[in-house]
């Protein structure tokens, strides 16, 4: 992969995602176990980034304090300009439908509902015309190669489809940030390929901005770079060729 | 032991489910403990008994019975006139007053029927008052020594009392409602032990009569309309059914008895008649509200045991890899049903019993001339009963099915 | 249930609940599906509400066939006249000497020169059934009406006879055939309830011969002890009192039961307005006599008192099983939601905030509710029109016997579904905001 793929972050002058100084812990019993101890963090525009670590290292509370879904104690987050720290939960709610998509290790469909309706339902919350709605999630379901199968339920649908229409659920909405929590950790390998092509793709083509959680090396060297936490700190940033080698 | 370990600690495993089941018989038991309890009263009341039974003599024809004093004396005696006709064990007239507080506005809460009787024949004669406990009996014999001995006495029901607002000791007067211009001032001497009669109220009939003979003479010597059908009814106790059949006999072929002519029935008989009127009420007490209750009754618990059955498939699986056979399976989760149905059963109708006779001293439900009904010794078990065969409805078809469940089960429902 | 309020208030909740769902922006289709996934399951759970809402309904229907009865069975111009101090007609007595006077008064409408007043004579008696069929009572009570000029009581009372009938003779008896006593049969007119409930009393042989199978009809003979009735016309009196009435010529049946006074008069006036300036009239300025006086439509209304009764048991059964429901609802709906905690994280994870989780899981088992309830009110539907008899009183002491005919109107459907809904919302509401506080991320862990 390289950087200057026609990447637009030599265009942005303001990092898509801004961490500073975040701190979170958790209790566990008595212990209070601090997951994150003041950890900073820029993401360019446009970037495909990879968060790897071992269990227990923060990689995903870090993903989720970004992702609006947690806030932390101390320090301040912002993305795409808006100060996600500072916002209450109703207003992360809304701010998610728009700005996040999530793609889910274990895909997250709502069972009951077809893959169309699964892709839709994030656009029900925003003031579409049922027209416009059935457009885009098209146009979505189109983009991760799963139109001839629309009406099928998630029980249909083997894994890498059920991560085609999770894919197509997190960009339906157009956000500028998908987050991705081991988004191949549940496949085969062969669909793990086709999922993480698809998600470089979105990156390449659509210049969306991709935060990978993953365990898996070959997902990381898929991304642009890649982060290394350790204990709630980045320990490095080695470099892409490191990888590459290895 | 091992297995109702193991089936107390899987019910403590969901308590809000558990709790939710149990709350829900108990809320219904004692609705259906209530209904059965009228109904099984109503059953003894219209029940021939075979013996010590009392019999009614009533006007023949018309409702409301209205016969002469005059048929008093030899009606208490069952119309025997040769020394060798039979008589009666004992005997009570029945002549009802009823009078509101106020002359001109008459409500319910104002006003009330008396029974005008001989004192002591309260404690001899009338239902349920001629069997009382012994401290209760001692008690109440002195309220009618009272009305014996005063002849403007009244007693009351606690109900009633407490409807009129007055105290023991205060002075009334009730203006006649069926009495018309008879108006009788009273003292209230005391009250009917707690029960059924605490909407009743008894005076001395004597009274009643004085006011009866004193009438022309503040009426320029015109009787009262009702001076010669003041005696409603005539009670009887027989020691059998051929006792009864005689003395009915007696009073069918005296010729006191012809304007109006009267007649004679069992008591039971006498209710049955008058419950004719609730006949298809009864009757969609028993056959539609009850029934309808259980079933509902089954199905929260069906609803629940399945649940609970859906959500534990795959430790079924488990535990026929173990090595328990379909059967012990079915008994753990029937057993599980049925624990608690029978706990919460036998709690909600122990609970009610205590409640409705002890704390709320019985139930208002006005039926013909019933007013209040206890619930009896019996529905102690009752409750237990409807929550073991409603759990057991409820929970045999889940629990049957869970003999289907397929050990491979156990690897192909992760996740 | 003259009334369509609950309709109106059920209407409003679910107009509330769909706006609601509309606003969540959660799909129905969603709920829809997981109801119809767990079909046994929301089977099982609205068969509670249909069995408490169909049992509602039966039971409204009883005692609004009661309120039909006695906000019905009187004429608005007519005004009855007791002695003073009786509030039911069988403890009312009227002297002879005042009747003339009664009926000459202003205010009483005459058919040329006749004044429009009914002079009776009720009595309730106790009649013995030779010979009942099994499971029938021995004894009933009677209601008879000795009238003395039927053609100005049918007038007053604007009741006719089926064809067939007339009214019976001046004499009032006559002899029929196999008449074995000494009397002759006494004519009587009966009410189409009464004519129903004696027919009852036959016996096998006696139906297969009958004339009409459903109910005794012109012609038919009631055993009275030692006299007999003989049935001249069949009123069609369906929704009145007098449905469970006997009438027959006051001069006979007076003597015989004893009752030789009238017991109640009642006059037609012009009009409502005018019925009720008599009986005010009767009850403050006329000296002659101690009165009591109600226009018809008040008299039958004070026999609601026993209708009022009803109603509160009934209210008080269908609250308690409405709670009893209330519980198995919420087990379903606490199963429900945590078989789909995943589900609530991921909506919640899209942007679903919790009043729309909330108003999802209300829906559902607002749904159930509502299936369940509309099921109950069909099955209770078959009620109508059933007949039932019952009592309706002012009080204690006295009453009518009547036979009433369940009557489920819109009313009653309404209160049947309200309940449904509120057992609906009450019992989806906890279990609603046990959905709201699960935390996504610990849902999708």
């Amino acid at each position: 992969m390289n950087l200057d793929d026609g990447n637009p972050i030599v265009n942005a002058h303001d990092p898509i995602v801004l961490v500073r100084n975040a701190h979170r812990s958790f209790r566990r019993g008595n212990e209070r176990v601090d997951v994150l101890g003041g950890l900073s963090l820029e993401v360019p525009p446009g970037e495909f980034l990879a968060l790897m670590g071992p269990s227990g290292s923060g990689k995903t509370t870090l993903l989720n304090l970004i992702a609006g879904l947690d806030r932390p104690d101390q320090g301040e987050i912002f993305v795409a300009g808006d100060k996600v720290s500072g916002m209450n939960e109703t207003q992360l709610a809304a701010w998610r439908t728009r700005h996040v998509g999530f793609i889910f290790q274990f895909y997250h469909l709502l069972p009951v509902l077809t893959a169309f309706e699964n892709v839709e339902l994030p656009l029900l919350l925003l003031p579409l015309s049922a027209r416009a709605r059935r457009e885009q999630v098209m146009t979505a379901l189109d983009l991760v190669g799963l139109t001839e199968r629309v009406r099928h339920r998630p029980g249909q649908l083997s894994g890498g489809q059920q991560q085609r229409v999770g894919i197509a659920r997190a960009i339906v909405t157009d956000p500028s940030l998908l987050v991705a929590d081991e988004p191949t950790g549940d496949l085969d390998a062969k669909s793990a390929t086709e999922i993480l092509d698809l998600m470089a793709e979105l990156n390449t083509s659509l210049h969306k901005t991709i935060i990978m959680v993953t365990h898996d090396l070959r997902a990381a060297r898929r991304a642009h770079r890649t982060l290394h936490l350790d204990k709630g700190v980045l320990v490095t940033e080695p470099d892409m060729s490191l990888y590459e080698a290895g | 032991m091992h297995t109702i370990r193991l089936i107390v600690k899987n019910l403590r495993r969901n308590p809000i489910r558990s709790g939710l089941t149990a709350l829900g018989i108990m809320i219904l038991v004692p609705v259906v403990t209530l209904i059965w309890s009228i109904l099984s009263f109503l059953d003894a009341a219209t029940e021939e008994k075979a013996s010590n039974l009392k019999a009614i003599v009533s006007e023949r024809w018309t409702l409301p019975s209205q016969m002469p004093y005059s048929y008093a004396t030899s009606l208490s005696e069952g119309a025997s006139r040769e020394p060798d006709d039979l008589r009666p064990e004992d005997s009570m007239t029945w002549s009802f007053f009823g009078g509101s507080l106020d002359p001109k506005t008459r409500t319910f809460d104002n006003s009330l029927f008396a029974f005008a009787l001989q004192p002591q024949k309260l404690l001899t004669m009338m239902d349920e008052l001629d069997s009382l406990p012994a401290d209760q009996k001692e008690r109440f014999g002195k309220v009618v020594d009272k009305l014996a001995s005063n002849r403007q006495g009244l007693i009351l029901g606690e109900d009633r009392l407490a409807a009129i607002d007055r105290r023991v000791g205060d002075r009334i007067t009730l203006y006649g409602l069926n009495y018309k211009d008879i108006n009788l001032e009273f003292e209230i001497v005391g009250t009917f032990p707690v029960g059924r009669y605490d909407n009743s109220a008894a005076m001395n009939v004597e009274y009643l009569l004085a006011a009866l003979d004193a009438y022309p003479t503040s009426h320029s010597g015109k009787k009262h309309p009702l001076a010669d059908k003041c005696l409603n009814l005539v009670w009887l106790r027989v020691p059998d059914r051929s006792a009864y059949e005689t003395i009915g006999r007696q009073i069918a072929e005296s010729p006191l008895y012809t304007s109006p002519s009267v007649k004679v029935e069992t008591a039971s008989s006498g209710v049955s008649t008058f419950l004719q009127a609730y006949r298809d009420l009864i009757w969609g007490m028993r056959w539609l509200l009850a029934p309808a209750i259980l079933v509902t009754l089954a199905m929260v618990i069906s609803n629940a045991i399945r649940i609970s059955v859906r959500e534990r498939r795959t430790e079924m699986a488990v535990m026929k890899v173990l090595g328990y056979r379909p059967n012990q399976i079915l008994l753990l989760v029937l057993g599980e049903a049925l624990l608690l149905g029978a706990v919460s059963g036998a709690i909600s109708s122990i609970a009610t019993y205590v409640l409705v006779n002890n704390a709320m001293g019985g139930v208002k439900f006005p039926i013909a001339f019933f007013g209040v009904f206890f619930i009896p010794n019996d529905a102690l078990w009752w409750g237990l009963a409807i929550g073991l065969a409603t759990s057991f409805l409820g929970s045999i078809v889940p629990a049957w099915s869970t003999r289907s469940v397929r050990v491979v089960d156990v690897f192909s429902k992760v996740g | 249930m003259h009334s369509n309020r609950f309709l109106l208030m059920t209407l409003a909740v679910l107009a509330v609940a769909v706006l609601a769902a509309w606003l969540s922006r959660i799909p129905i289709k969603y709920v829809m599906r997981n109801l119809l996934v767990r079909w046994r399951t929301t089977l099982l759970t609205s068969l509670a509400f249909t069995l408490v809402v169909a049992l509602l309904t039966v039971m409204l229907a009883f005692v609004n066939g009661m309120y039909a009865l006695t906000e019905s069975s009187g004429q608005p111009d007519n005004v009855i006249v007791l002695s003073e101090g009786s509030t039911d007609e069988s403890f009312s007595n009227l002297g002879f000497s005042d009747v003339g006077d009664i009926e000459r008064q202003t205010g009483v409408a005459r058919n040329g020169e006749t004044p429009l007043c009914s002079k009776e004579t009720y009595v309730v008696i106790n009649q013995p059934i030779a010979d009942p069929p099994p499971g029938r009572p021995r004894r009933r009570f009677l209601q008879l009406r000795g009238v003395d000029d039927p053609a100005v009581s049918a007038k007053v009372h604007a009741v006719t006879l089926y064809d067939g009938g007339a009214w019976f003779s001046d004499a009032g008896v006559q002899r029929v055939d196999g008449d074995n006593t000494s009397a002759s049969a006494i004519e009587v007119v009966v009410g189409e309830g009464i004519a129903r409930e004696l027919g009852r009393d036959r016996s096998e042989q006696q139906l297969a011969s009958a004339k009409n199978v459903e109910r005794l009809d012109v012609g038919d003979l009631v055993a009275m002890d030692t006299r007999r009735l003989v049935i001249v016309g069949v009123a069609q009196s369906a929704g009145s009192t007098f449905d469970s009435e006997v009438w027959a010529k006051r001069s006979v049946i007076g003597p015989l039961f004893g009752k030789e006074t009238y017991t109640s008069l009642v006059l037609k006036a012009d009009d409502a307005e005018a019925a009720g300036r008599l009986a005010e009239f009767f009850n403050t300025q006329y000296t002659k006599a101690s009165l009591q006086a109600y226009t018809e439509p008040e008299y039958f209304r004070s026999l609601g008192e026993t209708n009022r009764q009803f109603l509160v048991g009934i209210i008080f059964v269908a609250i308690v099983m409405a709670i009893g429901g209330i519980f198995g609802v919420m087990n379903t709906m606490f199963a429900a939601i945590s078989q789909r905690v995943r589900d609530i994280g991921v909506l919640r994870l899209l942007g679903f905030s919790q009043w729309r989780i909330l108003i999802a899981f209300l829906a559902e088992s607002l749904m159930i509710a509502v299936l369940g309830g509309a099921i109950g009110c069909a099955l209770g539907y078959l009620a109508n029109g059933w007949t039932a008899t019952s009592i309706v009183s002012s009080g204690p002491g006295g009453g009518k016997f009547v036979v009433l005919r369940l009557v489920v109107d819109l009313g009653i459907v309404g209160a049947g579904m309200f309940l449904s809904v509120m057992m609906g919302l009450l019992g989806g509401f906890l279990p609603s905001c046990y959905a709201v506080l699960v935390r996504p991320l610990d849902a999708l862990r």
